[in-house]
């Protein structure tokens, strides 16, 4: 079943650019990336998903019901946006107790659980926290419902490695639960430890979506030689090679492949130095894109 | 109902100062009253002295100055002007709320349509305004009766502080359709006082004559007029109703806009 459902989504702003048909389905318990920089159309996307934002054309469902037409299907959601802001003059807890008191359900319990994991004082006044803290706020509010869609548009940022590791712990554990995540980032390294899936978003438009599997089977390396003569392009006229730059004595590029037919390929050459490494997430779809192209 | 709850709430502490500020105003007038009434000749000579158009501006008739109702009538066009305040400030408040305190992200991904959300907190506003004016008539009849030198109509005293709900409620439907309009107000006040004083001025400059049906209707301020009150114990029916559509106009285009309306990412 999918949890998450965007076909042709299209949002045009006046001034910026917003999503270029957007096409993506998050099946039920998996746990989905959704990378690209910053301006790409992340939180379009998921905004437009929400019902905070109406889409020029095409459709967004989550658990097959539009937001804004049914907005009780939000009660299975839950949302941390990148930046949180809550009303200044309440207290912690007050706030959560508000929060909670949209679900109709009782979440006390749930909440101190929450508060305790994340290490937050449910006593203090909202003004008085600081980013991460709020943060931490955020991070309860969006899970005290016990939801069965879990939205997180750069959750990271403003926690500390410590709270990272926790929160990341926590989502792990509600994905064990059954629950779906759906997780925006510009952070690839994040993204590549847990998803199981991940689209790349790029100007608005999804360039790839790819189970993290095969992205981590196909192994690529990225090469980067030094050689004691000049050396010529075609040398690494060869299958699996890409992103291929030749300048005087060095060479860099990618390899995709079996890394014994590229390394026969160098041991012609007289080395002075070289260096393996593997590729980021980005250059990998990047690299995926001019291929398919 | 949360929603309505919580913005109560929120809207505790304005409302009592409002209230307590309005009622310190009329106290502050009516107890001049006696005093007045007393050598309610020179009283008259000196607002004679007055030019025929500032005295319509200030809400002045002669005819009538004496009376406490009279007196009361010239002293309440300022009262209805901090009420008129208030009211503006609500209505340009309540919905904007959101992204001037950049909650929208929370509220507005519950499971609660935008509709509930607007009625919610149209509902908040008008009970409080409600609450303003029940209790701020309940202390100005008590005021006035304390300081009448003769009798007095009740009637006509509850008429004429009834106009102020009515004013008030134009302002809140005023403000929440101007409101919705904006992508982001960051402070209220400038924009409630610019347009309550805008209206203030266009019914004191163009309005000196109560018979300029026209004018009269540009505003809100002059829809009641309280000599007319005072005269035949009853409002003018028209502008009742101008009121009236004012106000259904405001919060339907209110209600459509903002629930048509994007909201983006803090910024």
């Amino acid at each position: 079943m999918n949890v998450i459902e965007i076909k042709n989504l299209t949002k045009n702003y006046r001034k910026s650019r917003g999503i270029v048909d957007v096409n993506l389905n998050i099946e039920e318990g998996e746990i989905f990336g959704f990378i690209g920089p910053n301006g790409a159309g992340k939180s379009t996307t998921i905004r437009t998903l929400l019902g905070l934002i109406y889409p020029s054309s095409g459709t967004a469902t989550v658990f097959g019901k539009n937001c804004i037409e049914h907005p009780d299907v939000r009660k299975e959601i839950g949302y941390l946006p990148s930046e949180v802001f809550y009303y200044d003059n309440m207290r912690v807890i007050d706030l959560l107790k508000y929060s909670a008191s949209f679900y109709k359900k009782d979440c006390t319990k749930r909440i101190n659980e929450l508060a305790e994991i994340m290490d937050l004082d449910l006593k203090k006044k909202i003004d008085e926290l600081s980013f991460g803290n709020k943060k931490k706020v955020g991070i309860v509010q969006g899970l005290l419902h016990e939801p069965k869609l879990i939205i997180l548009d750069e959750p990271t940022s403003g926690l500390d490695p410590l709270m990272q590791q926790k929160f990341f712990d926590l989502i792990a554990q509600e994905n064990k639960k059954g629950v779906t995540i759906f997780f925006s980032s510009h952070i690839l390294g994040e993204v590549q430890k847990m998803c199981s899936r991940v689209a790349f978003i790029k100007e608005g438009k999804i360039i790839k979506t790819e189970k993290m599997s095969i992205l981590q089977e196909n192994s690529y390396k990225r090469f980067n030689i030094e050689t004691k003569s000049a050396m010529n392009k075609e040398t690494f006229n060869m299958k699996g090679v890409s992103s291929l730059e030749v300048k005087n004595n060095s060479a860099n590029f990618i390899f995709k492949g079996n890394i014994n037919f590229i390394m026969q390929k160098i041991s012609e050459i007289e080395l002075r130095n070289i260096s393996i490494e593997e590729p980021d997430l980005e250059e990998i779809f990047l690299h995926y894109y001019a291929k398919e192209d | 109902m949360n929603i309505f709850l919580y913005e109560m709430k929120s809207l505790r502490k304005s409302m009592i100062m409002w209230t307590l500020s309005m009622l310190a105003l009329a106290a502050l007038y009516l107890s001049i009253y006696p005093s007045m009434a007393k050598d309610v000749g020179d009283f008259k000579k000196l607002l004679e002295n007055y030019p025929e158009t500032i005295r319509a501006m200030l809400g002045i008739n002669l005819d009538y100055i004496a009376s406490l109702l009279g007196f009361y009538s010239m002293i309440f066009s300022f009262i209805i002007l901090c009420g008129a305040i208030q009211a503006m400030n609500l209505g340009v408040s309540i919905l904007s709320r959101e992204s001037r305190e950049r909650t929208a992200d929370f509220l507005l991904v519950k499971p609660v349509s935008r509709i509930t959300i607007v009625t919610a907190k149209l509902g908040a506003a008008l009970t409080t305004v409600v609450i303003t004016n029940i209790i701020f008539i309940a202390c100005s009849t008590l005021m006035a009766n304390s300081a009448k030198t003769g009798e007095f109509s009740l009637k006509i005293f509850f008429l004429i502080n009834l106009t102020m709900f009515f004013v008030q409620i134009i302002f809140i439907a005023i403000g929440m359709v101007v409101s919705v309009f904006f992508k982001k107000i960051k402070n209220v006040l400038p924009i409630s006082l610019g347009f309550v004083f805008g209206f203030y001025m266009i019914g004191a400059l163009l309005v000196t004559d109560s018979s300029n049906k026209v004018e009269r209707m540009l505003s809100p301020f002059k829809y009641y007029d309280i000599t007319y009150i005072i005269q035949n114990g009853n409002y003018e029916a028209l502008y009742l109703l101008i009121g009236a559509v004012i106000v259904v106009v405001a919060v339907a285009v209110s209600y459509i806009v903002y629930n048509k309306k994007d909201i983006h990412a803090v910024s």
